[in-house]
C-alpha cells in the first residue's frame, strides 16, 4: 500500500483520513490529558486546602499537609505533561517550538516571582492579601499564560479558558480566604476538567 | 487517470499522500526530522528519499540538512505551495466523492485512478 501505486478516489480518501488521524495522534500534544492533569491538581489540591481552612475562626491558613499535597500533585502533573509533550514534539523543530519554550519560561518565571513575593510580604500584610497572592495568584498566572499560548494557533478554547481563569482570579479579590480557595478549586479546577471534555469532543468531531 | 479527475499526480500516490498529510499537521514554520517522519510512515529510508525527492522537485516540500557526524539532522517541511496543493487535492477529492454519492455510483468503479 505504501509503494507508489495507483489508487481509487475512495482509497485516496481513506489514506488522507488515516494519515491525518495518525499524525494528529502522534504529533499533536494531547490537550484533553494536559487539561485533565491540571484540573485534578486544582480540584484535589486546592480542595484539600479548602477542607483544611474550612471553619477556621480566625483564618490561620491551610495546613502544611494540604500545601504539601498541592506541590506533590503539581509535581506529578508537570511530569506527566512533560512526558506527553516530549513524546509528541520529538523530531519537531521550528517557530512553534521556540514560542512554546518562551511561554513556558514566562510561566515558570512568573510563578517563581509569585513565591518570592509571597515570602517577602508574609509578615507585613493581612491574611486576606496573603491568601489572594497565594491562591488567586497562580490562577491569574495560569489564565494569562493560556491567553498568551492561544495566540500561537488561534486556539479559541484555550483563550476562553484563560479568560475565565483571569475572571475567577479577579473575583477572588472580593472573597474571604476560605471562599477564595474553594472558588479556585471549583471554578478553576472545574474549568480545566470541562475543557478536557470539550477538547475530547472537538477532536472526535474533527476526525 | 489523476490528470483527468483533476487530482494532482505528484501527490496522488499512497506514500506521497501520507507524507503530505503528515507534514500538513505541523504548524507553519515548523519542520519534522527525517527519522521521525520515517518512523511515522513505516517506510524504508531509500523509499522515503525517493518520494521526498519527487515532492521537492515539485516545490511541495523542503528538506534541510544541518549538523555533522552524530549531530547530523535532515528536517522536512511542507512549503506554502505544497500546503495549497494539498488543500486543492483534498477539495477535488471531496468533490469527486460528493458527486459519486449524488449519482449513487462508485467513483470510477473498478478503475484505479
Amino acid at each position: 500500500m505504501l509503494e507508489d501505486q495507483d489508487m481509487s478516489v475512495r482509497e485516496a480518501a481513506a489514506v488522507v483520513q488515516d494519515a491525518r488521524a495518525r499524525a494528529r495522534k502522534e504529533l499533536v500534544i494531547s490537550a484533553p490529558l494536559v487539561y485533565a492533569a491540571w484540573g485534578l491538581v486544582w480540584l484535589i489540591g486546592y480542595g484539600a486546602m479548602w477542607l483544611s481552612v474550612r471553619g477556621q475562626h480566625p483564618y490561620r491558613g491551610p495546613s502544611g499537609l494540604s500545601i504539601a499535597a498541592v506541590f506533590v500533585l503539581a509535581g506529578f502533573a508537570a511530569a506527566a505533561v512533560l512526558v506527553i509533550a516530549s513524546k509528541a514534539v520529538a523530531g519537531i523543530d521550528g517557530q512553534s517550538v521556540r514560542y512554546r519554550r518562551i511561554i513556558l519560561a514566562t510561566w515558570a518565571t512568573g510563578y517563581l516571582i509569585l513565591l518570592i513575593v509571597q515570602a517577602a510580604i508574609s509578615g507585613s500584610v493581612s491574611t486576606r492579601t496573603l491568601a489572594f497572592v497565594g491562591f488567586a495568584g497562580p490562577l491569574l498566572l495560569a489564565g494569562l499564560t493560556y491567553i498568551l499560548a492561544s495566540a500561537l494557533g488561534r486556539n479559541w478554547p484555550a483563550f476562553a479558558l484563560g479568560g475565565w481563569l483571569v475572571l475567577v482570579a479577579a473575583a477572588c479579590a472580593w472573597l474571604a480566604p476560605g471562599t477564595m480557595v474553594a472558588a479556585c478549586a471549583l471554578a478553576g479546577g472545574g474549568a480545566f476538567l470541562l475543557m478536557s471534555v470539550i477538547e475530547t469532543g472537538l477532536r472526535a468531531h474533527a476526525r | 487517470m489523476p490528470a483527468e479527475t483533476g487530482l494532482d499526480p505528484v501527490i496522488h500516490g499512497p506514500a506521497r499522500l501520507r507524507v503530505m498529510v503528515t507534514l500538513a499537521t505541523l504548524r507553519d514554520g515548523d519542520n519534522l526530522s527525517f527519522t521521525r517522519l520515517q518512523e511515522l510512515l513505516g517506510l524504508t529510508p531509500g523509499n522515503l528519499i525517493t518520494h521526498l525527492r519527487k515532492l521537492e522537485d515539485a516545490g511541495y516540500v523542503t528538506t534541510v540538512k544541518s549538523g555533522h557526524g552524530v549531530n547530523a539532522r535532515t528536517s522536512v517541511s511542507l512549503s506554502h505551495v505544497g500546503r495549497k496543493a494539498l488543500d486543492n487535492y483534498t477539495a477535488v477529492l471531496r468533490q469527486l466523492l460528493d458527486s459519486a454519492s449524488t449519482d449513487g455510483t462508485s467513483p470510477h468503479p473498478g478503475e484505479a485512478i
